[in-house]
């Protein structure tokens, strides 16, 4: 395999800490914000992710296919959690140590609990408003409501993290810069 | 090495149990992580100290170890009270208990008893619990409407618009669900009070209470006959029963949603996914027999908590006592055992070195732990016919030194059956499987001061320095310079370690496990430290300030590995 070539695209208006590792081809999008200790690794394909995402420390985004791996808007990655879609939507979050197979595409609004293992040895994909909780990884569907509500929470969130994170870490920017 | 063994134990005792449970989990889910920076041990339980407390047997002697009734009488210290009237053990089993508080353990509101019957032992404020994952509630405002485009508006206001509902934030269950919404966020249970109410089977129970109303004085009085205290009786009633009606028959019931009857088969016949039914763990902790359907599953309001406290059984003297205080997690009384009695930890030294190896061996390759594990396994039991080393380590507990004598209590003979299913097991019966031998003399143990404490702290930094251990704690050594095994091995602050050891016959199987009597003696009033107190025997003669107070334990240093095992040990 030939080694990884580095390319980061970053938006001028995308907070990434100094203290993140990137490899890979890497597009962040306006608004995201990645702590410092997360990880984004292009090893095969390269990653876009979308606007106003929130990559918390211990974050782990992994793209092992060819295809370019893309993560919509508005997502929020918990703490340690490890991911590895082809695919996110928008409006998902994935808590804290939960793991997601590269065979789960996953679609919008969609929770990933606590701690959940998502691996199917067969592809499948996670349709919108899907719920992943409990220790046992039960499933259901989500009615929808509140999501505005959470919808500004998420927004408020990362406002605050725009504000306060270049405050004590140094921003990474992208090759063009 | 004694010195890490010790240090050790502490810590070692409360990851084994996260052992135990992670590798179950392992089988479970696969995962490799849980358990990568643990040594995996092959035997799974870790040897143990149980306290005897002697309200189930006549006499003061334990039942034998090996009768697996046995595992009644005996109890882990931190589980037991100690009453200083009666100067005995007392346990979970034979206390007396008291309700003190009611409350709710999610808004710790303290609920007065009198209320708590009519409020059906839940919380009757704002608390609830999800039906399908039971996780607590809460309560949210609805979203605005959206707009035309499907672009969600935001920024919205800070201040929710009806109608509220209630919503999980783990499994996003919401009570819009199933058709509940409120006006306004307060007072969600007396909202819910009328649906309640209304409910058939509350109506049927209603109905009931007041059948039997007129019983109730008949029933107490013969309760009071046995029981004292309960309220006497009241002749004026007849003894008469009317037959009961109920308000519904069984059939229209159970087609209104109670469950139970042909309403329930139909729905089964044309179920699609099991989700749609809702799971037993789903329906029991409801109070009312509910429907079958995940769909129709209520939020529920959550139980109540109690704080209890305890008597003595015989002189009803408090053991412990809670402060009222919902939110406090303090005692007003507390004679818990662990403040009297020395606290024994045993540990198997050979077990461990094998255990520490096994964690170097696994330390690089994670994830190969599990193939390690069995080999290790063979390193931490115990061979029939081989002779081991065991530590009790005692911490004194009281202000003063305490003198401390350890024995054996003999196994009768004829009871030492280890495996009756076993053909051979009268023949076995002989003689006992093992013997333990234990310093005969007493040996002291220095009083608990705080300051200790704070001691212990770098002890468990400089660990692997310690290893050598000559330079402090006193480890002592025979006259001939060879460490010793059986003995005190080690003082230091409040602990003293003591060496035992346990000879295994060649035909021995099952568990070694044996009963200790310890005995202490310690100076009742006068709390001034004596210098002549290392171990000199006369200390225990002088009569007037020095009780002695004796307990049993059982000692369980955990299963032997019969010899067929070990030859097929050796072969692989």
């Amino acid at each position: 395999m030939a080694p990884i070539r580095d390319k980061f695209t970053i938006h001028s208006k995308a907070i990434v800490c100094q203290d993140v590792e990137l490899k890979g081809d890497i597009t962040i999008g306006s608004g995201t914000i990645v702590h410092p200790k997360a990880t984004i690794f292009a090893i095969a394909g390269p990653i876009v992710i979308g606007s106003s995402c929130i990559i918390e420390e211990g974050a782990i985004i992994v793209n092992r296919r060819k295809e370019v791996m893309r993560i919509g808007d508005d997502n929020l990655f918990e703490i340690g959690c490890r991911i590895e879609s082809p695919t996110v939507g928008d409006f998902n979050t994935i808590s804290t140590r939960a793991r997601v197979h590269h065979t789960v595409r996953i679609g919008s609004y969609c929770v990933v609990g606590a701690g959940c293992l998502l691996v199917p040895t067969e592809d499948e994909i996670l349709d919108d408003y899907t719920v992943v909780y409990g220790p046992a990884a039960e499933r259901r569907k989500w009615s929808g409501r509140g999501k505005v509500q959470e919808a500004d929470l998420r927004r408020k969130h990362a406002e605050y993290l725009r504000e306060m994170l270049p405050k004590f870490n140094r921003l990474r920017r992208g090759d063009g810069t | 090495m004694l010195k890490r063994s010790e240090d050790e134990d502490g810590p070692g005792r409360g990851p084994h149990d996260l052992r135990d449970a992670s590798t179950c989990q392992d089988v479970l889910s696969l995962s490799i992580s849980s358990t990568a920076g643990y040594p995996v041990g092959g035997t799974e339980m870790a040897p143990s100290v149980q306290y005897h407390c002697a309200c189930l047997s006549s006499s003061p002697a334990p039942p034998p170890p090996h009768l697996p009734s046995s595992s009644s009488s005996f109890h882990p210290l931190h589980t037991l009270f100690f009453c200083e009237e009666c100067d005995a053990v007392r346990c979970n089993r034979c206390v007396a208990v008291e309700v003190s508080t009611y409350y709710c353990p999610n808004c710790l509101f303290e609920v007065p008893s009198a209320s708590v019957r009519a409020e059906k032992n839940r919380c009757a404020r704002n608390c609830f619990m999800c039906p399908n994952c039971r996780n607590t509630l809460s309560v949210v405002p609805s979203d605005p409407p959206e707009n035309s485009d499907g672009r969600l508006t935001v920024p919205i206001s800070a201040v929710g618009e009806p109608p509220f509902f209630l919503y999980c934030n783990h499994c996003r269950w919401d009570s819009a669900e199933v058709g509940i919404t409120f006006e306004k966020p307060t007072g969600l249970a007396a909202q819910l009070q009328k649906f309640e109410d209304s409910a058939p089977d509350s109506l049927e129970f209603d109905r009931l209470k007041e059948h039997f109303e007129p019983f109730i004085p008949a029933a107490s009085a013969a309760l009071a006959r046995d029981i004292p205290g309960v309220s006497k009786y009241n002749p004026s009633q007849g003894d008469e029963m009317t037959e009961y009606r109920s308000r519904v028959d069984i059939a229209t019931a159970s087609r209104m949603g109670t469950g139970g009857g042909d309403a329930d088969v139909e729905y089964m016949r044309h179920l699609e996914t099991v989700s749609e039914v809702a799971s037993l763990n789903q329906r029991w902790t409801s109070s009312w027999a509910t429907s079958f359907q995940a769909r129709d599953l209520k939020p529920l309001r959550i139980p109540l908590h109690s704080k209890r406290s305890k008597r003595c059984p015989a002189c009803t003297h408090i053991l412990i006592k809670p402060e009222q205080k919902a939110q406090s997690v303090r005692y007003k009384i507390k004679l818990v055992a662990a403040n009297y009695l020395p606290a024994i930890t045993v540990t198997l030294p050979h077990a461990q070195q094998a255990q520490a190896e096994a964690a170097r061996r696994s330390l690089g390759k994670s994830t190969a732990a599990a193939p390690e594990d069995d080999r290790g396994g063979s390193g931490v039991g115990m061979h029939a016919g081989k002779t081991y080393p065991f530590h009790l380590a005692l911490t004194n507990p009281l202000y003063d030194p305490i003198q401390v004598r350890l024995s054996v209590q003999r196994m009768h003979v004829s009871t030492a059956t280890t495996t009756s299913a076993d053909g051979s097991a009268t023949e076995k019966a002989r003689r006992p499987p093992f013997a333990v031998s234990l310093p005969t003399s007493s040996f002291p143990i220095a009083a608990f001061a705080e300051a200790w404490e704070y001691e212990d702290d770098e002890d468990m930094f400089g660990v692997d320095d310690d290893e050598v251990g000559a330079g402090r704690g006193g480890r002592e050594k025979d006259g001939r310079g060879k460490v010793k095994t059986v003995g005190v091995l080690e003082k230091r602050a409040n602990v003293t370690v003591v060496g035992g050891e346990v000879v295994i016959g060649k035909e021995a199987r099952g568990a070694v496990k044996f009963n200790m009597l310890v005995s202490y003696t310690y100076r009742s009033d006068d709390p001034a430290p004596s210098e002549g107190n290392d171990g000199s025997p006369t200390k225990s003669t002088k009569p007037p300030e020095i009780k002695t107070f004796a307990f049993y334990t059982v000692v369980d240093l955990g299963l032997i590995i019969p010899r067929e095992d070990v030859r097929l040990d050796s072969e692989s």
